[in-house]
């Protein structure tokens, strides 16, 4: 009786998710249009859809820089990131996705964006940026 | 930093020229010797490994004492984390006039939910610990927050009692 009561709990905790992610799409969160979907030299953004068109909702004529951050697994740990770029007078706005392993970074359109520089930003403080994609919104 | 617990209180202010290393003064109430001191520390990070989901550090640290060249410390802690699991461990050696004492301990963990960039991030540890000067190892129940630059560990156990640290990053 325990194992069916258990099997029923179970089954109704899926369905309760699946049913969470059909009026998740109900609501009208489409994906179509969103820049989350944009292709990037080839490549399909990998963030997080909510955080990142939260993040460029207000950044309309800017680009934005994805960096994909190594090592990046402790909030305390990547607080030095967000001060290391707040010195940093280019940039507009930072975000840190610790869950998607991303940092986000704003700057102005005509902002020549320097990976390398950006690698030694993030290495200072003990991490390792991996990959950059820039889009421009 | 401040650190309190059946030995000793301490604070330690610290500063990080670079990620590698950082040079700061640690002041020591000593409880079982009952008296006062202060370290020059030195810490050094030996080894990192950054992966997407994990972190893994060893460190090398050393001090030495107010009291003079023959009072000093030595030593290595490391850790390895993920978003939900961790692992650290250290030992330390003290060298103090003509005594010498070893303190190590180990340390687990796993956080009940992972928390955003922001949040309030909870662990729930579990520490062993053993100082030569009382012999046994003793495992009792940690619980660490941080938020912000801020971070609490609380450890609670019979033998010991309270194992406080504070930690606040400007």
């Amino acid at each position: 009786m325990k194992k069916l009561n258990f099997v029923f709990l179970m089954v109704m905790c899926i369905t309760a998710s699946a049913q969470d992610h059909a009026m998740h799409d109900m609501e009208g969160h489409s994906h179509e249009g969103h820049l989350h979907d944009t292709m990037v030299d080839g490549k399909l953004l990998v963030v997080n859809p909510e955080r990142f068109d939260n993040f460029v909702s207000t950044l309309e004529g800017k680009q934005v820089a994805i960096i994909s951050v190594s090592g990046m697994v402790c909030d305390f740990c990547a607080r030095g990131i967000e001060k290391t770029f707040a010195k940093d007078k280019t940039v507009l706005k930072l975000d840190v996705d610790l869950s998607g392993g991303k940092v986000l970074i704003a700057y102005s359109q005509d902002k020549n964006i320097n990976f390398e520089e950006i690698q030694k930003k993030i290495l200072s403080n003990g991490q390792n940026a991996t990959d950059i994609q820039v889009i421009k919104i | 930093m401040m650190e309190s617990n059946s030995m000793q209180d301490l604070i330690y202010y610290h500063y990080s020229p670079s990620y590698k290393y950082s040079v700061g003064i640690q002041q020591i109430k000593d409880k079982y010797f009952n008296s006062h001191y202060s370290y020059l520390r030195l810490t050094y990070l030996l080894n990192r490994r950054n992966t997407q989901n994990s972190q893994r550090n060893l460190y090398l640290q050393s001090g030495l004492s107010s009291n003079g060249l023959d009072h000093y410390f030595y030593g290595s802690h490391g850790d390895w984390e993920t978003r939900r699991l961790y692992a650290g461990f250290g030992y330390k050696k003290t060298m103090m006039n003509s005594l010498d004492y070893v303190e190590q301990y180990l340390q687990v963990g796993v956080a009940p939910y992972i928390g955003e960039y922001g949040d309030l991030h909870t662990w729930l540890m579990l520490k062993s610990k053993k100082n030569d000067l009382t012999s046994n190892w003793d495992t009792y129940p940690v619980l660490k927050f941080f938020k912000g630059n801020a971070l609490v560990e609380l450890g609670y156990s019979e033998t010991s009692n309270w194992d406080i640290h504070l930690m606040y990053r400007f």
